[in-house]
């Protein structure tokens, strides 16, 4: 009685057979004013992977707002940081929110994580004209839970924005604010005390908001975090078993100790 | 055959028959609606019963298991199809029944030509309060009854499951602890599995526990928790007996 998708719990070919697969655009036709700019990144730390991202949008000098979710629950074992387009990135972010869980009750098994990797890079060269343009470039970060290994541990990827994708080993940052992030991962990784990866979570949360703030101050595209006037950065950490938000009030608290 | 139609109506009233002895040893399925969210329950020698279709929604059945696996394969896709088009809010249980699987089986039913499908179905949703949860229990030919919170039940046989529904009612209410209604879920699927609810009279509670402890011995125990107030959007978690402290 049911359909059967070609390929057995993908959702793309599911949403292809119902005729519902997004158009793909492929000319340029004029420059349009995107919003975009970010500082995104996610380090080891003791606990596990934290991801975190600035809440500011722009559109070239434009503040379009300064409480946009960059850092996305794609599932329990899963985060997306999205920097570039937002409309294209969400849109990423709800596919795979989509197909993992489709996959996992429609095949009663969870996608691996090599799956989960190559499904963002599937859909970053599916947005290939987009990125060509200009005018719908994504280049995201993704954490996900490692089962293959015992015990489970989350592992970071980084990609290009034609769909690449690396491990990153220690730390891995994007967007406009990210050289800033990256030289100071750096640093910290080879010569600081503690390392990121010996941080326990109220360290790292401390270091991820410095990161922010720090990046903000080269880079106006990076919303900062600033306790006094409640702007705070979106937190999560991915252990082996599943994701924890550290909440606004969190954030306080730790920053105020 | 066709043209005649007394003969058409012979043809489906011998498919009933089929499928009746065909379900005839299928083990009940039972859901019940409680503060904290809505239980699942079923009792199976090694195939699943229980099953997760979306955010909020969930399958437990009886009957063929390649039937089984149709059905819960066409409602995961209509939800994720409704969910990625409209909003995970917009996937209902009335209109994935309503409107999909119920005259899907209906039709499957009366094509007499080919093999009807084998299956008593329940399904669940949950609701942001006791009072909005709504089951819907589905049979082989597409026919569906729904009932909002309390208990309920899927068996083979429609005598007995009337019998069963009626002391799951009177005897559930009250309940609102999750391990104590898991306990009577499990002593009213003995009694169905053992065909007691037709006995006169019904075996006593110290008889009814120790029944689905022995008969569920070498068994598996599928139990699916929808968790009202989970922070996720997926409510829904496989439990164990040793979970409910059973």
């Amino acid at each position: 009685m049911s359909h059967s998708t070609p390929i057995a719990g993908d959702f793309l070919s599911l949403l292809q057979e119902h005729k519902l697969a997004s158009a793909r655009v492929d000319a340029a036709l004029g420059a349009v004013v995107q919003t975009q700019a970010t500082t995104v990144f996610a380090f080891h730390f003791a606990g596990g992977v934290l991801m975190a991202g600035d809440r500011r949008a722009t559109a070239g000098n434009i503040i379009v707002t300064d409480r946009v979710e960059k850092i996305i629950e794609i599932d329990s074992t899963s985060l997306l940081a999205v920097a570039g387009v937002p409309a294209t990135a969400f849109e990423m972010a709800r596919v795979l929110q989509t197909s993992f869980e489709y996959y996992r009750r429609s095949q009663l098994q969870a996608l691996s994580l090599p799956a989960r990797v190559r499904a963002l890079a599937r859909l970053l060269r599916d947005n290939l004209p987009m990125t060509m343009q200009g005018i719908g470039i994504v280049v995201p970060l993704f954490a996900g839970v490692d089962q293959t290994v015992s015990p489970a541990r989350p592992q970071i990827y980084f990609y290009d924005p034609l769909g690449a994708q690396f491990q990153a080993v220690g730390y891995a940052a994007s967007g406009s604010g990210s050289g800033t992030i990256r030289s100071i991962l750096s640093f910290q990784e080879q010569y600081g005390q503690p390392r990121p990866s010996q941080m326990d979570l109220p360290e790292a949360v401390r270091f991820a908001s410095r990161l922010l703030s720090t990046a903000s101050e080269f880079d106006s595209a990076t919303g900062g975090v600033n306790p006094a006037t409640d702007t705070f950065a979106t937190i999560k950490v991915l252990k082996a078993d599943g994701v924890a938000t550290v909440t606004e009030e969190q954030q306080k608290e730790i920053l105020r100790a | 055959m066709t043209e005649e139609p007394y003969r058409w109506l012979e043809a489906i009233a011998n498919r009933r028959e089929y499928v009746g002895e065909q379900l005839k040893s299928g083990s009940p399925v039972l859901a019940a609606s409680l503060p904290d969210g809505i239980i699942l329950l079923g009792v199976g020698s090694g195939q699943s019963k229980v099953f997760e279709l979306f955010d909020r929604h969930a399958l437990a059945g009886l009957g063929h298991p390649a039937d089984i696996e149709k059905i819960r394969q066409a409602a995961i896709d209509a939800a994720h199809v409704e969910a990625f088009t409209r909003a995970p809010e917009d996937v209902s249980l009335r209109r994935l029944v309503g409107f999909g699987l119920s005259p899907q089986l209906k039709t499957h039913f009366e094509q007499i030509f080919s093999a009807p499908s084998l299956v008593e179905l329940l399904l669940a949703e949950l609701g942001s309060e006791p009072a909005q949860d709504l089951f819907f229990r589905l049979h082989y030919d597409g026919a569906f009854q729904t009932q909002t919170g309390g208990a309920i039940l899927a068996a083979s046989q429609p005598d007995p499951e009337a019998v069963a529904q009626k002391w799951l009612k009177e005897n559930f209410q009250g309940k609102t602890n999750r391990s104590e209604v898991a306990e009577l879920l499990l002593q009213a699927w003995w009694c169905l599995a053992e065909n007691k609810f037709l006995a006169d009279p019904i075996p006593a509670e110290a008889q009814r526990k120790a029944g689905w402890r022995e008969a569920t011995k070498g068994k598996v125990i599928e139990i699916g928790w929808l968790a009202r107030q989970s922070p996720r959007a997926a409510k829904y978690q496989p439990l164990t007996i040793a979970d409910l402290g059973l």
